[in-house]
């Protein structure tokens, strides 16, 4: 099948982008997006040109380093999905798809579609952790996790940390990525003396790295790979008014 | 950040509950002539003599003010955190066209308040405008200012369309004040989403048919 | 130099618990003095960082994507094993450590091994601990499930993404440490090359990947933890970034390879469709649990799954390994599959794969219950090949996976260059020539939280009385310069053919000749070939961009010149041993039903490789089972 990239093309952090047109002939359906960019980048090499730049790592939908806004979508036009999970078949013979990187003020970009998402990170350092040492843990059944809990736990720690609902959302808001953060770990009986600080610190991060508020859009868990609700998002905040309150 | 957002969710909340109150009270004016207006401006009287109702009242505004700037600075601040836009973004898949447009929709209503307080507010408490005269009870006769603006097809069309935006600008506030306080019971918050619509519905009917009926009167 | 494997004396379940109690101490002021890099930000390498780092030590930590969170632990499905025994069936530290062995067919150290199991408990509290939502029962206990190449219900999960959980934990303790600044986290840096002064490794040189900046970093020792090299094979269920570069620049400097050739082939993988495919994507091997592996009894049978009646189906591992079925270790299914395949039995539209058959599941237990255990990988599927695996079977297909060999090391997890050390997948330990399923995440998890941090001090305490280098010493200049040379090399050839041309033409050699099955023969024409890859690589590669920038290009290039030096070394480590062992099967060697010919008489070493100019030499670490006799590894 024969596609018309259009793709954003910045050769540093501080130079002007834009799009650039590529017509490519040759792809297939059962080859992924990405794979569909390597295609590219290898006829782009033989041309002498500099191939496109963009993320990507485990291409099985569990790393999330990958991330696009393909089409006015991030991640591409289905929901719930990674950018490496997209496959061509999503696409039809002759149509022209837009390539973007993530927009947001705490993502800049670094080179074409490649944005530096190390915002996360901070947030992360925050306190997304139990503090306890290596070697001090006991029996693991000394802890009795109902299992509603500890599922409910494993529904937001799935976050694989791609940033598309800060991509796809109007604010660049990391609600719903700091939300499921803290709830997989406040939930948990580990997470209790913590949970408090926890919080109040990673939310303050969140401010600090110029993330906007969350409005409810709701955008975030369309796209979100990982299935997470907003109403993750909620509970941080009945979380943060409980920490104000009982801090 | 969290502060302001609650702010909004608050002071949005307790205007829902004004907006009952008053479409409430509105419903007087599709009795019969005579007894709307009777009982239309004794019961404006009793509002402005009450001492309960003046701190509502105070609140009232305060709430407007507050919901409004904090609005304004968190808007402010979002789109400064996303300064680049995408050049092509379909944002109508991911999301409700309201829940991206609250600030455009809450400039409308701005819009509309303060047509409505100098309507009203600024001739009957201010005294600013056209003198209003007193009915047969001695009540100042907020009925006949009432039923002459709504005689003008250009208010009637300006009170009843401005209520479009209110609709959507309250199904989506209201769920997202109920969220950003903290509600979250995921069945919870499904009651709710249809708790809006129904509310906004309402209240966005409610207060657009008024003045047609009136100007039909 | 002699390989000497310090395995302490006593009793093998005394050893480790004697050794800790011998090794050096170091004061906490003295490990503040102390600089250790870790290259990887995995289970092993996050869990070995935040840990040094909460034992005193400064440490930095690198890995080539944009944050720690990504390294390819990740991408782990299915679970970890530990010997709790919770289920009550007759599981121990002992049968762990047998079942282990046994599943490495006998060519892993007796000592290591035991230790894996013994330290196997420990762990599961460890990750409870850090938070990690492990599946439970209604009663709140923790939930097991079993795997392939044992009987018991050992491993531990979290849905299908218990590779993700574990290393969130890690990630979140190393986002602790470096909170506490006791780690610096340099992402997007790539290591080039190991500096190693008066034989000792003392630093590393690397490229900050997002600048094209070399930069040097000086040490008192240094933690390789980068993972597998199945990438060799350019399509495996690895992530693309995945690479050997790092373990082997550090072979070229003097660090031993270790049985190069054993390498795991997965037998759930989805099957390659078309010549462009980057990666193969795994299906947890969890899903052998419920699911039944065919083939058509008829050959070449172009009918549609659901209309093969039950007695025209060959459930060929249930018929040929009854007592194991459809949970035989992975060699063993690969093998089966592969022969299937070959033998014209294959499905789909490249006939590359077999069906895993979920309809007596789910007819057994009900769509919700599989939903309940599976459910994210059968969306996974449905995501990749848009099929509905509820409604018809899924097709799966051997794919290159994970690497028994790596640099080799002694029990403290020390490569043969001192204070340089290897720890994880890129190690050679405790797997032998075949790892079974949920112990890789065991080994790399006790690897950086467990041991290392418990051998280091070993060697650090020594020194401490000498003084780091700076990264001005002549050696950092020359390595550096080494590095910026070889960049240079690269972009200068200027060529016709894309670096992944290359690649694809070195995974054909590598998947025919040096995966399932080997040959003599088929094993000396591939090292020829790969030399002649080699050749032509440095003769017509064509990298566009420049050094100092972001240019994934360049990456590629350097990452696949240093794999096809490794594809040589494994040809030849795969030609050399004449037996067949574990992932290790040699044509040549096989019973009259196929199964695998082990040869313990001339046979029984760990096959060491060390550099020479360009060519390989042999050295053998002999293995003694005291505790155990070497059987002939059944499943049957």
């Amino acid at each position: 099948m024969k596609i018309t990239f259009k793709i954003w093309r910045q050769e540093g952090a501080n130079s002007e982008g834009s799009l650039k047109t590529y017509d490519i002939d040759g792809l297939t359906e059962d080859m992924s997006f990405l794979e569909a960019l390597d295609h590219l980048n290898e006829r782009l090499v033989l041309k002498g040109e500099k191939v496109v730049a963009f993320d990507h790592d485990c291409r099985e939908g569990i790393c999330g380093q990958c991330g696009v806004f393909i089409n006015g979508r991030a991640h591409g036009p289905h929901d719930h999905m990674t950018t490496c999970q997209l496959h061509m078949r999503s696409f039809k013979d002759g149509d022209i798809i837009v390539v973007e990187p993530y927009r947001a003020g705490a993502f800049p970009v670094i080179k074409d579609l490649v944005v530096d998402r190390t915002a996360f990170d901070r947030i992360i350092e925050q306190g997304a952790y139990i503090t306890a040492k290596t070697g001090t843990a006991a029996e693991a059944n000394a802890i009795l996790i109902p299992k509603e809990v500890a599922d409910s736990s494993m529904d937001v720690a799935a976050c694989i940390g791609c940033g598309a609902c800060v991509a796809t959302c109007k604010n660049a808001s990391a609600a719903l990525f700091t939300s499921a953060k803290i709830n997989h770990l406040n939930k948990l009986p580990q997470g209790h003396p913590e949970a408090h600080k926890r919080v109040l610190d990673m939310t303050n991060q969140m401010a600090i790295e110029n993330f906007g508020s969350c409005t409810f859009t709701a955008a975030c868990e369309v796209e979100c790979p990982a299935g997470i609700s907003i109403s993750s998002i909620a509970e941080m905040n009945a979380r943060y008014i409980k920490a104000k309150l009982f801090e | 950040m969290f502060y302001r957002k609650n702010i909004i969710a608050v002071t949005g909340m307790f205007l829902c509950v004004f907006l009952i109150v008053h479409l409430s009270a509105n419903a007087i004016l599709l009795f019969p002539e005579t007894t709307a207006r009777t009982l239309y401006n004794s019961y404006s009287t009793t509002l402005r003599e009450s001492i309960v109702i003046k701190i509502v009242a105070y609140l009232l505004y305060l709430s407007i003010i507050f919901h409004v700037v904090y609005a304004a600075i968190v808007t402010y601040k979002n789109r400064r955190s996303k300064k680049d836009k995408y050049i092509m973004n379909h944002k109508h898949e991911t999301s409700s066209w309201a829940s991206q447009n609250m600030g455009l929709l809450g400039v409308l209503i701005l819009i509309f308040i303060v047509v409505h307080l100098v309507n009203f507010w600024a001739r009957v408490k201010l005294g600013i405008g056209e003198k209003v005269g007193l009915d047969a009870y001695g009540n100042i006769d907020v009925y006949e200012v009432t039923y002459s603006l709504f005689h003008n097809i250009y208010y009637v069309l300006f009170y009843s369309v401005l209520m479009i935006p209110l609709g959507f600008h309250l199904h989506h506030g209201l769920q997202s004040a109920f969220k950003t306080l903290g509600f979250y019971h995921k069945k919870g918050l499904a009651v709710l989403a249809k708790i809006s619509l129904i509310y906004a519905i309402i209240m966005s009917i409610g207060f657009a048919i008024i003045p047609v009926i009136v100007y039909f009167k | 130099m002699t390989l000497d494997s310090k395995i302490p004396a006593g009793r093998l379940e005394d050893k480790w618990t004697s050794y800790q109690a011998k090794s050096h101490l170091i004061n906490p002021a003295n490990k503040k003095k102390l600089n250790i890099l870790v290259v990887g930000s995995g289970l092993a390498g996050a869990g070995a960082a935040a840990t040094l780092a909460e034992l005193g030590y400064e440490v930095q930590c690198f890995c080539y994507q944009d944050s720690a969170r990504r390294a390819h632990s990740v991408a782990a499905q299915g679970g970890i094993n530990a010997a709790k025994n919770y289920q009550h069936d007759g599981d121990s530290v002992w049968r762990m450590f047998y079942d282990t062995l046994k599943g490495g067919d006998f060519r892993s150290r007796e000592a290591n091994t035991y230790r894996l199991a013994e330290l196997s408990a420990p762990l599961i509290d460890h990750f409870v601990q850090q938070g990690v939502p492990f599946a439970r029962e209604y009663g709140g206990v923790l939930a097991n499930r079993s795997f392939g190449g044992v009987q018991v219900q050992r491993t531990f999960y979290a849905r299908g993404q218990t590779g993700q959980q574990l290393l969130l934990a890690a990630y979140s303790q190393l986002s602790k440490m470096i909170r506490a600044k006791k780690v610096e986290m340099l992402a997007r840096h790539e290591v080039l090359d190991i500096v190693v002064i008066k034989g000792k490794a003392k630093g590393v040189i690397a490229r900050d990947l997002a600048t094209g900046e070399i930069k040097r970093f000086a040490a008192d020792a240094v933690v390789l933890a980068t993972g597998g090299y199945s990438r060799v094979f350019r399509l495996s269920t690895l992530a693309i970034g995945c690479n050997g570069s790092a373990i082997w620049k550090a072979h070229k400097r003097g660090a031993y390879f270790a049985a190069p050739s054993f390498t795991q082939i997965h037998p759930t993988a989805l099957p390659q469709t078309s010549e462009s495919q980057s990666k193969l994507t795994l299906m947890s091997e969890s899903l052998r649990n419920d699911g039944r592996i065919w083939v058509p009894k008829k050959e070449d049978d172009n009918r549609q799954a659901k209309d093969i009646p039950e007695e025209e189906r060959d459930y060929y591992l249930e018929r040929r390994y009854p007592s194991f079925g459809n949970l035989a270790p992975r060699d063993i299914a690969s093998r089966a599959a592969k022969e299937r395949i070959d033998a014209g039995y294959g499905v789909g539209q490249l006939k590359n794969a077999v069906y895993l058959d979920f309809k007596h599941a789910i007819k057994k237990l009900g769509k919700d219950v599989i939903q309940d255990k599976y459910g994210n990988l059968f969306s996974m599927y449905e995501k990749i090949t848009g099929i509905n695996a509820y409604e018809e079977p899924m097709k799966i297909s051997p794919a290159a996976h994970f690497s028994m060999g790596g640099l080799w090391v002694d029990y403290e997890l020390m490569t043969s260059i001192p204070g340089l050390y290897a720890i994880g997948e890129c190690n050679y330990s405790d797997h032998g020539a075949n790892r079974l399923g949920a112990n890789s995440l065991l080994q790399t998890s006790i690897d950086g939280y467990f041991i290392l941090p418990n051998t280091i001090n070993n060697y650090l305490e020594g020194e401490l009385k000498e003084t780091r280098p700076d990264v001005n010493h002549p050696e950092f200049v020359k390595v550096e310069d080494e590095v910026k040379s070889q960049i240079g090399k690269i972009l200068a050839i200027n060529g016709h053919r894309t670096t992944d041309d290359f690649h694809r033409e070195l995974g054909k050699v590598m998947w025919q000749e040096c995966a399932m099955s080997r040959n003599k023969k088929g094993l000396q024409k591939a090292i020829l070939q790969i030399k002649e890859i080699k050749d032509a690589f440095w003769k017509e590669v064509k990298v566009t961009g420049y050094d100092n920038e972001m240019n994934p290009e360049l990456e590629k290039a350097l990452r696949l010149a240093d794999f096809i030096e490794l594809a040589i070394l494994m040809c030849t480590d795969a030609l050399e041993r004449n037996e067949s062992c574990g992932a290790h099967f040699r044509e040549e060697y096989q019973t009259e039903d196929g199964e695998a010919m082990r040869n313990d008489e001339d046979y029984k070493y760990v096959s060491v490789w060390e550099y020479d100019a360009g060519d390989f030499k042999l050295h053998k670490e002999v293995l003694e089972f005291e505790y155990v006799q070497p059987t002939v590894r059944s499943y049957k």
